[in-house]
C-alpha cells in the first residue's frame, strides 16, 4: 500500500511537468491544427536562455520568467512568420508535419552549434523538502508542483472568464463561424501562440529543473510523452490535457514502482492507445471528424 | 474551339481550371530529364566530393597521410567524436615535430562523422574509402557502428584502431583490427574486485538502457557473485526520464551497501540528485562511461561537489597521470591546447585521448618499422613495436621510438595507456584502475587479476 | 577498386530505399494513409530476416541475446521478414485505421513507432536489446566465395531483380480499377464510401501491402549490413523516407524513385561539401541544419515534389468528331 501511495505522489511530479506543457500543446493544436513538433526544441531553447540567467547569479525565479517570455516570443515569431505562411500557401496536414520537423531539426543544431555538445547544470540551492506519508518530496519538486497548480489556475481562469479565453475556444470550435461573429480571429491566433508559447517555455526551465542536467536534445525527447498526454485529453481541450497529464504521470510511475522501471513509458503510451481506441476522440474531446485548418 | 457537333457541346462536362499548384504537367521527358539529371549529378558528387581537405581545426594540410577518426560527431554519442579528435591532435603533432614519417613525411587528421547508427556508417564508410585514398589509419569506429564498418574497413586493408568495448570482438578475426581498449566485460570485474576489497557484501546494480551500459552488467554480476557478493536491487533505468524517484525509492529500500552504476550524463544526474534528496547516497562505482568530465561535471553539480566527491568512484583502464609517456603526451598536448576540443583542460587525463594518441603514434612507428606507408606493409608491424621482444628497446615517445628503429633497434613502445600487448585476437585490454572523483588513483588491477577473475568467476563465457 | 565497392553499396542502398519509398508512396502517396510508423514495419522485416538467419543464440560465446535462431537457408528469411512485416501491418492497420480521424491517425502510429523502440531496448532478450543484432550473415556469402566487392555487386543485382518484381506488382495495382479507387479514398473518403467502396478495407490493403513491401526492404538491409540496432530505426527514419517521397513526387512512382535518389544521397554527401572547421559538432550540427531547410524550401515551393503525380483528367483533351461515349470507354470518367 505505501509503495502505491508513495508511486502515486511520484506520478504527481512528473504529471505536473507534462502538465504544463501538455496544455500549451494542446493550445496550439486546439486553435490552428498545427501538430507543431518544433515544441520540445522551444523547451529546451528557453531552457538554455534560463540557463544564462540562473549562471550570470540571478535566482531560479528569473530563470523561469525568462525562459516564459522566450518560450513565447519564440512560438508567437514562428508562427507568424513561418507556420502562418505556409498554411495561407495551401499546405496540408502532413506538410505541416515535416515543416514543423525541419523548424526542430534547425533549432536544436543551432541549440548545439551555440552551447556545444556538453551537458547544463542550473544552479539550485539543496535541501529542503518535506514527508507527505511515504512519499519523499524535495524543495525542487515542491516548487515545480506549485508552478504547475498556479498555471494551471490561471489557464483555467483565463479560458472561461477571460474575453481572450472565450474567443480562443471559440476559435477553436468553429474558426470562421467565430470570425462571422467578429472574432478576429488573427489576433486570437498570436494571442493564442504568445500563450502557449510562454507556457512551452515555462514547461522547458520546469522540466530541467526536475532532470538537473540537460543538453540539446533533452526537450525533443520528452515531447512524445506531452503529445501523447495531450492526445488522450481530447485535443484543444486544456483541461483535458490537465487530467490526462496526470493520468500519464500516475501510471508511469506505477509501472516503473511495480515492474521493470523500463516499461514506464510503453504503459503510459499503451494507455493513450488503448483509450484511443475506445473514445477515438480522446477523453474530454468535443469535435470529431474533420477539420480544415482555419 | 473545336468543331463538335453543337448538340453535344453544351452537354460536355466543364473544363477544369488550371491551378498553379495543381501541376499538369505530365512526367513526359521532362520529368525524366530532370530525375537523370539529378541522378548523374548525384553520383558525380559522390565520386568526386570535395573530401574535406584535410588538416585539423586550425587548417594543417594534410600532406600525403592523413589518419581519420571515424565516430559519431552528431546526435546522442556526438561526445565520443570529440574525444577522438582530442587525442589525434596532439599524436599529429606529436609526429610531425617528431621527425614525421620516414623522414619526413608530415601527417594530418580528418573527421568523418559516422552519425551512430551502422544504417548510416557503412555508406559513408565506403564513401571515406573512396575519397580519401592519402588515409592510412583509421581512429575508431565506436560501439554504435563498429560491427557493419570494421569489416569494410578490414577489406580496405586499413588498419583501425577501434574504440569500442564490444563483446563481439573479444575473439576478433579481422588483421586489420586493433583495440587498445578493453571490452565492456572487463570493466565490470574491475569493479566487482574493488567493491570485495572495501569489504562490502551487498550491492545495488542500476544501469542505463544503452549500449555500453548492457555490456558491463553481466560479467560484473558473475563476478561479483563469485567473490561472495549479493545483489539486492537490480534496476535498469529508461534514458532521459524527467523523474526517477520510484527507481529512487526502489533501490532506497534496499538498502545497499555499495550501488554499481551506469547511465548516460543526464539520467545520472537526474537519477543520482533525487536520490540523495530522497534519501541520501551511498558509495557509488560507476564504469569508465562515468569517467569523463563531461559525465562528472554535471553529475557533480547536481548532487553537490562535496557529496559528489565522497562517494564516487569510477573504473577505467589504467591511465597513468605520470611517467615518461604521460610527460610526452602532456607536451604534446600543451603544444597544442588551442586546438583541442572545449574545455581542453578535461582531456588532459582522459583515457579515451590517450587511446587516440597512442593509436596514432603506434601507426606511425609500425610505418617507420616497416620502411613503408603502404597499409598492408605496416599493418604487420603494429605488433613489432609494441611487444616485448627480447632487446627491444623501450620507448615514451614518438620522436625517442623513431630514433632508435632509425638506429636499427627494435622498440617497445609503452604508451600513455601504458604497456600494449596484443593478444592473438588483436586486443590488448590492459589493466584496470580505480579512480576518485578528482580523477586521483586510488587502486590498480593487471590485466592478469582481470583475466584470472574472468576465468574462475565464468564470466569468461561472455565473448 | 574502392570506387567500385561504394558504387556497389549505393546500389544496393539505392534498391534498399526505393522499396521503402515505394511502400510508403503506396500508404501515403496513393491512399493518403499517414504511416508516421512506418520504420517499425520495416525494422519488423529485418529482426525477423536476422533472427532467422542468425544460427541459435547459445553458441557464438553468446554475447548477444535474441529469439529464433534458426539458421534458415536463402530466401526463407527475406520472405519471412515480408510476411512479418505485412502481419503486424495488418494487426496495427486493423486497430488503428478504422476508428481515428488522420491527425490522431498520425500521433498514434508515430506513438506506436516510440513504443516499439522502447520494448525492443527494454526486452533484451528478444533482439539483444540497444545494443542490436550483429553478424547476421550475408545470405548465399559462403556458397558464392567470391570478394567482397563483388559480393556486393551480386547483392545489388537481386535488390534491382527484386526492385522490379515490386515495381510490377505496385504498378499493377497503382494503374489499376484498384488503384483509382485507393485514390478515391485518398482525395474524399466519404464519396468512395457513398459510391460503395469498403474504404475500410481499401485502406487496410494498401496498408498491409506497403508494410510487406517494407519489411522487404529491411530484411534486404540487414543481409547486407549484418547488423541491426535500434539506432537505425528511431521514428525519426520515417521522416527521412516521407520527405523522400515528398522531394520527389508522390502519388506516383517514379517521384518515388526519384526521392530515394536524392534524400538518401543528400543526406551521405553532406558529409563532404562543408569543409572541416571549427569544434568537432559544428560541420555535422550545420549539415542538419541544411536538412532542415530543404525540407522547409521543398514544401513551400514545390509541395507535390519534383515528379508531381499526373492528374486525371475529366475529359480529353484532343477535340475529336467521335460521339462523347464513343471516345470515353468506360462510365464514370475517375471513379471506377
Amino acid at each position: 500500500m505505501n509503495t502505491l501511495v508513495q508511486a502515486i505522489g511520484f506520478g504527481l511530479v512528473s504529471a505536473a511537468i507534462i502538465a504544463v506543457a501538455a496544455v500549451g500543446f494542446t493550445m496550439q493544436f486546439g486553435v490552428t491544427n498545427i501538430l507543431n513538433l518544433a515544441y520540445g526544441d522551444v523547451m529546451t531553447a528557453s531552457a538554455y536562455i534560463g540557463y544564462l540567467v540562473n549562471n550570470a547569479g540571478l535566482s531560479i525565479a528569473y530563470s523561469l520568467v525568462v525562459g516564459a517570455v522566450v518560450g513565447g516570443a519564440l512560438s508567437l515569431a514562428l508562427n507568424r512568420y513561418l507556420f502562418r505562411r505556409y498554411i495561407r500557401h495551401g499546405t496540408q496536414l502532413f506538410g505541416m508535419i515535416v515543416v514543423t520537423l525541419s523548424v526542430a531539426v534547425i533549432i536544436q543544431n543551432i541549440l548545439l552549434v551555440s552551447f556545444g555538445p556538453s551537458f547544463f547544470v542550473y544552479r539550485i540551492p539543496l535541501g529542503g523538502g518535506i514527508k507527505l506519508g511515504p512519499a519523499r518530496f524535495s524543495g525542487v519538486q515542491l516548487v515545480i508542483m506549485a508552478i504547475a497548480v498556479v498555471t494551471m489556475a490561471l489557464v483555467h481562469v483565463g479560458l472561461t472568464r477571460t474575453r481572450l479565453g472565450k474567443c480562443m475556444r471559440a476559435t477553436a470550435c468553429d474558426a470562421v463561424l467565430a470570425q462571422t461573429c467578429g472574432v478576429f480571429t488573427d489576433r486570437v491566433v498570436d494571442a493564442a501562440w504568445l500563450l502557449s508559447g510562454m507556457l512551452c517555455g515555462l514547461a522547458g526551465v520546469v522540466l530541467v529543473l526536475s532532470t538537473t542536467a540537460f543538453q540539446s536534445t533533452t526537450g525533443s525527447e520528452f515531447l512524445i510523452l506531452i503529445v501523447a498526454a495531450a492526445m488522450l485529453g481530447g485535443v484543444g481541450q486544456a483541461h483535458g490535457a490537465m487530467i490526462a497529464a496526470v493520468i500519464v504521470g500516475v501510471i508511469t510511475s506505477i509501472t516503473a514502482a511495480y515492474s521493470n522501471p523500463s516499461y514506464q513509458d510503453i504503459a503510459g503510451f499503451g494507455v493513450l492507445v488503448i483509450v484511443l481506441l475506445w473514445r477515438p476522440r480522446g477523453l474530454f474531446g468535443k469535435v470529431e471528424g474533420e477539420r480544415g485548418i482555419p | 474551339m473545336a468543331s463538335r457537333s453543337p448538340s453535344k457541346a453544351d452537354k460536355r462536362p466543364p473544363r477544369t481550371h488550371r491551378r498553379n499548384d495543381v501541376a499538369w504537367r505530365t512526367p513526359t521527358s521532362r520529368s525524366i530529364l530532370i530525375a537523370a539529371a539529378s541522378a548523374v549529378a548525384a553520383l558525380v558528387l559522390a565520386a568526386c566530393g570535395s573530401g574535406s581537405a584535410g588538416g585539423g581545426a586550425s587548417g594543417k594540410p594534410t600532406g600525403k597521410l592523413t589518419f581519420v577518426t571515424f565516430a559519431p560527431f552528431s546526435g546522442p554519442d556526438a561526445a565520443f567524436g570529440a574525444s577522438k579528435v582530442a587525442g589525434i591532435i596532439p599524436a599529429i603533432y606529436a609526429i610531425d615535430h617528431g621527425g614525421g614519417i620516414l623522414g619526413d613525411t608530415k601527417v594530418g587528421w580528418m573527421e568523418s562523422d559516422s552519425r551512430g547508427d551502422p544504417a548510416d556508417a557503412v555508406p559513408i564508410a565506403q564513401k571515406l574509402l573512396l575519397t580519401t585514398p592519402s588515409m592510412v589509419g583509421i581512429i575508431g569506429p565506436t560501439s554504435d557502428e563498429s560491427t557493419a564498418t570494421v569489416p569494410i574497413f578490414n577489406a580496405a586493408h586499413i588498419p583501425t584502431f577501434a574504440l569500442t568495448g564490444q563483446i563481439a570482438f573479444n575473439r576478433n578475426t579481422y588483421p586489420y583490427f586493433w583495440r587498445i581498449t578493453p571490452p565492456d566485460n572487463d570493466v565490470g570485474l574491475a569493479m566487482a574486485m574493488y567493491a570485495h576489497a572495501r569489504g562490502y557484501t551487498s550491492a545495488a546494480m542500476v544501469f542505463g538502457t544503452d549500449i555500453g551500459a548492457t555490456g558491463a552488467v553481466p560479467s560484473l554480476l558473475k563476478a561479483w557473485q563469485h567473490l561472495g557478493g549479493k545483489v539486492v536491487a537490480n534496476e535498469s533505468l529508461p534514458l532521459d526520464q524527467s523523474s526517477y524517484q520510484s527507481e529512487a525509492a526502489k533501490v532506497a529500500a534496499a538498502h545497499p551497501q555499495v550501488i554499481f552504476f551506469e547511465a548516460d550524463a543526464q539520467t545520472s544526474a537526474t537519477y543520482l540528485s533525487e536520490l540523495n534528496q530522497m534519501h541520501g547516497l551511498v558509495p557509488f562505482i560507476g564504469t569508465d562511461g562515468t569517467t569523463v568530465p563531461s559525465w562528472t561535471g554535471p553529475v557533480a553539480k547536481a548532487v553537490g561537489q562535496a557529496t559528489f566527491d565522497k562517494y564516487y568512484v569510477g573504473a577505467q583502464p589504467y591511465a597513468p597521470t605520470s611517467g615518461p609517456s604521460f610527460d610526452a603526451w602532456k607536451a604534446a598536448f600543451n603544444a597544442v591546447r588551442s586546438q583541442e576540443p572545449k574545455p581542453a583542460s578535461q582531456w588532459l587525463d582522459s583515457s579515451f585521448a590517450f587511446a587516440g594518441y597512442d593509436g596514432a603514434i603506434i601507426m606511425a612507428l609500425a610505418m617507420d618499422a616497416a620502411k613503408s606507408t603502404n597499409t598492408k606493409v605496416f599493418n604487420a608491424f603494429v605488433p613489432k613495436v609494441t611487444s616485448a621482444s627480447p632487446g627491444a628497446v623501450k620507448v615514451y615517445s614518438y620522436a625517442a621510438g623513431r630514433r632508435a628503429l632509425a638506429q636499427g633497434k627494435q622498440i617497445q613502445y609503452v604508451g600513455a595507456t601504458g604497456v600494449i600487448a596484443f593478444d592473438q585476437y588483436h586486443n590488448s585490454p590492459g589493466g584496470f584502475e580505480i579512480i576518485n572523483s578528482k580523477f586521483n588513483f586510488i587502486t590498480a588491477y593487471t590485466a592478469a587479476q582481470i583475466g584470472a577473475l574472468s576465468v574462475a568467476s565464468g564470466a569468461t563465457n561472455v565473448g | 577498386m574502392a570506387l567500385s565497392g561504394y558504387l556497389a553499396t549505393s546500389f544496393v542502398y539505392l534498391g534498399v530505399y526505393v522499396l521503402a519509398c515505394w511502400a510508403m508512396n503506396l500508404q501515403y502517396g496513393v491512399t493518403g494513409i499517414y504511416n508516421l510508423a512506418f520504420i517499425i514495419f520495416q525494422s519488423a522485416g529485418a529482426y525477423t530476416a536476422a533472427v532467422l538467419s542468425l544460427g541459435p543464440s547459445s553458441q557464438n560465446s553468446s554475447f548477444q541475446q535474441y529469439i529464433g535462431g534458426y539458421r534458415l537457408p536463402f530466401p526463407l528469411p527475406i520472405l519471412a521478414g515480408a510476411v512479418v512485416a505485412g502481419v503486424l501491418s495488418l494487426v496495427v492497420g486493423l486497430v488503428v485505421l478504422r476508428r481515428l480521424r488522420s491527425d490522431y491517425q498520425a500521433i498514434v502510429m508515430l506513438t506506436l513507432s516510440v513504443m516499439a523502440s522502447l520494448l525492443v531496448i527494454s526486452a533484451v532478450p528478444l533482439f539483444n536489446g540497444p545494443a542490436g543484432l550483429s553478424l547476421v550473415p550475408q545470405p548465399l556469402a559462403t556458397t558464392f566465395n567470391v570478394s567482397p566487392v563483388t559480393y556486393s555487386w551480386l547483392y545489388g543485382g537481386f535488390c534491382a531483380g527484386l526492385c522490379l518484381i515490386v515495381y510490377v506488382f505496385v504498378r499493377r495495382i497503382t494503374s489499376s480499377p484498384l488503384g483509382r479507387a485507393l485514390r478515391t479514398v485518398r482525395e474524399n473518403d466519404a464519396a468512395a464510401a457513398a459510391l460503395g467502396k469498403n474504404v475500410n478495407a481499401l485502406r487496410l490493403f494498401s496498408f498491409v501491402a506497403g508494410g510487406a513491401i517494407a519489411g522487404l526492404s529491411g530484411a534486404l538491409l540487414v543481409g547486407y549490413i549484418g547488423v541491426w540496432a535500434p539506432s537505425t530505426w528511431g521514428y525519426a527514419e520515417t521522416i527521412v523516407v516521407l520527405t523522400a517521397v515528398i522531394i520527389g513526387g508522390s502519388g506516383n512512382d517514379a517521384g518515388a524513385f526519384l526521392g530515394a535518389l536524392l534524400v538518401p544521397v543528400l543526406i551521405v554527401q553532406g558529409s563532404t561539401f562543408i569543409p572541416q572547421f571549427g569544434p568537432p559538432e559544428l560541420v555535422p550540427a550545420l549539415q542538419w541544419i541544411l536538412i532542415g531547410v530543404l525540407g522547409l524550401v521543398f514544401v513551400y515551393f514545390w509541395p507535390r515534389g519534383i515528379i508531381p503525380e499526373r492528374l486525371r483528367r475529366f475529359a480529353p483533351e484532343r477535340p475529336t468528331h467521335e460521339p462523347l461515349l464513343g471516345a470515353e470507354r468506360s462510365g464514370s470518367p475517375t471513379l471506377e
